[in-house]
């Protein structure tokens, strides 16, 4: 079954209408994650936009067709180990069990609880939406903003220009956990998305699956909607968001040898617009330094 | 028009975002080849596959464009709406 065959005929699981913003990369990642798990999941979206948007469901309505919680924003991991624990227990090992959490849920409160079920290889599949912030109460910094972000606690102006300090790399973080399967994905490269989000269900039965994906953000990084997925597309082509995954350490890279400038890369992103060429050249080198570091660690 | 996603039956939490849009996409079925692009990018699941017809649903467009930016036939274009 190619990737457009379960797009096209795999029933939705998530409500049709959510109040995500207008081409919202996060509402395309849970949608699709949601899908491809099916209804035979138990999800938890912990407090981020996603749930924000609806797909908890408000007072007493659900927002999908699936069992579906809203954990606290630093507990998500470890309260989903114990619904998968109960689960087996009960003979249920069949049914999905399905984290969808924002880069602070993951990265920075709740990193302590992911650190914690990873290590102890809970059977989940964890997917980190990446927008680089906290795009929900107002697009303050976290962990995993880039350099040079003007976010609204690090505003561009005349005492800094953005944020000073790099993005924490979690993905590489979580595979130094030795966990069953970790990867990074873009909503851009729908085939690769839909490959690794079925290959980290089924890792999810043995052991603790990790997809880490590049959630772009109209309204926070100041673009226009229609231009979500060329922005995704883009990251990847300029090695800022690199494609790979590890299986039981084996690593597998989508390799990009010839990467489109740092310069294409951040035009028409309003959060990057005050970059000027120094800075440019920064995050080129950090992005380099990190393609240059999965190479390494992908070369067989 | 049926609902791309069905409704979960009551308890079910559905917004009516059809009332956010202010340009709507239009499939010239001519230009179109039924590729499924516009498909698999569209993140409110609004576009639908009828059997290999590939069709768009109003019921929930929020309008953003990413299909029409996204089709790599330029089959699709943002209407305004017009009230």
């Amino acid at each position: 079954m190619s990737y457009m065959d379960i797009l096209k005929t795999a029933p939705q699981v998530l409500t049709p209408g959510t109040s995500a913003c207008q081409g919202c990369g996060g509402e395309l990642i849970l949608r699709r994650v949601m899908q491809i798990a099916g209804a035979n999941s138990v999800f938890a979206v912990p407090p981020g936009c996603m749930a924000g948007a609806g797909a908890v469901g408000w007072s007493d309505t659900n927002g999908c067709t699936a069992p579906m919680h809203i954990p606290l924003l630093d507990n998500t991991a470890s309260f989903m180990s114990g619904v998968s624990e109960m689960y087996q227990r009960r003979g249920r090992g069949d049914v999905n069990i399905v984290a969808i959490a924002g880069d602070g849920a993951s990265a920075d409160c709740g990193f302590q609880s992911l650190s914690g079920a990873a290590e102890r290889g809970a059977r989940m599949l964890y997917v980190c939406y990446d927008n680089e912030g906290y795009m929900n109460t107002g697009f303050q910094r976290s962990s995993t903003t880039s350099r040079g972000s003007s976010t609204s606690t690090t505003p561009s102006g005349a005492a800094i220009n953005g944020k000073e300090q790099g993005a924490k790399y979690v993905p590489l973080i979580l595979a130094m956990h030795n966990i069953e399967y970790c990867a990074t994905a873009s909503p851009s490269h729908m085939p690769d998305f839909v490959a690794k989000v079925k290959h980290g269900l089924e890792a999810s039965k043995r052991g603790f699956a990790y997809i880490h994906v590049f959630s772009p953000c109209p309204t926070g990084w100041g673009f226009k909607p229609s231009e979500s997925i060329a922005v995704a597309r883009r990251a990847v082509a300029s090695n800022m968001f690199p494609l790979w995954e590890c299986e039981r350490g084996r690593w597998y890279m989508s390799e990009n040898r010839s990467p489109i400038t740092m310069a294409q890369f951040v035009e028409g992103i309003g959060k990057f617009s005050r970059l000027d060429a120094a800075a440019l050249e920064e995050l080129q080198e950090a992005a380099s330094a990190r393609y240059e570091l999965i190479r390494r660690l992908c070369a067989k | 028009m049926g609902h791309v996603t069905p409704m979960g039956g009551p308890g079910m939490y559905v917004l009516d975002t059809a009332s956010w849009r202010v340009v709507r996409p239009v499939m010239d079925k001519n230009r179109c080849v039924n590729c499924g692009q516009c498909l698999a990018y569209c993140p409110v699941g609004s576009i639908y596959a009828e059997g290999r017809q590939i069709l768009i649903s109003y019921d929930y467009c929020k309008g953003c464009g990413i299909c029409a930016a996204e089709c790599p036939k330029r089959a699709i274009t943002m209407v305004p709406e017009v009230e």
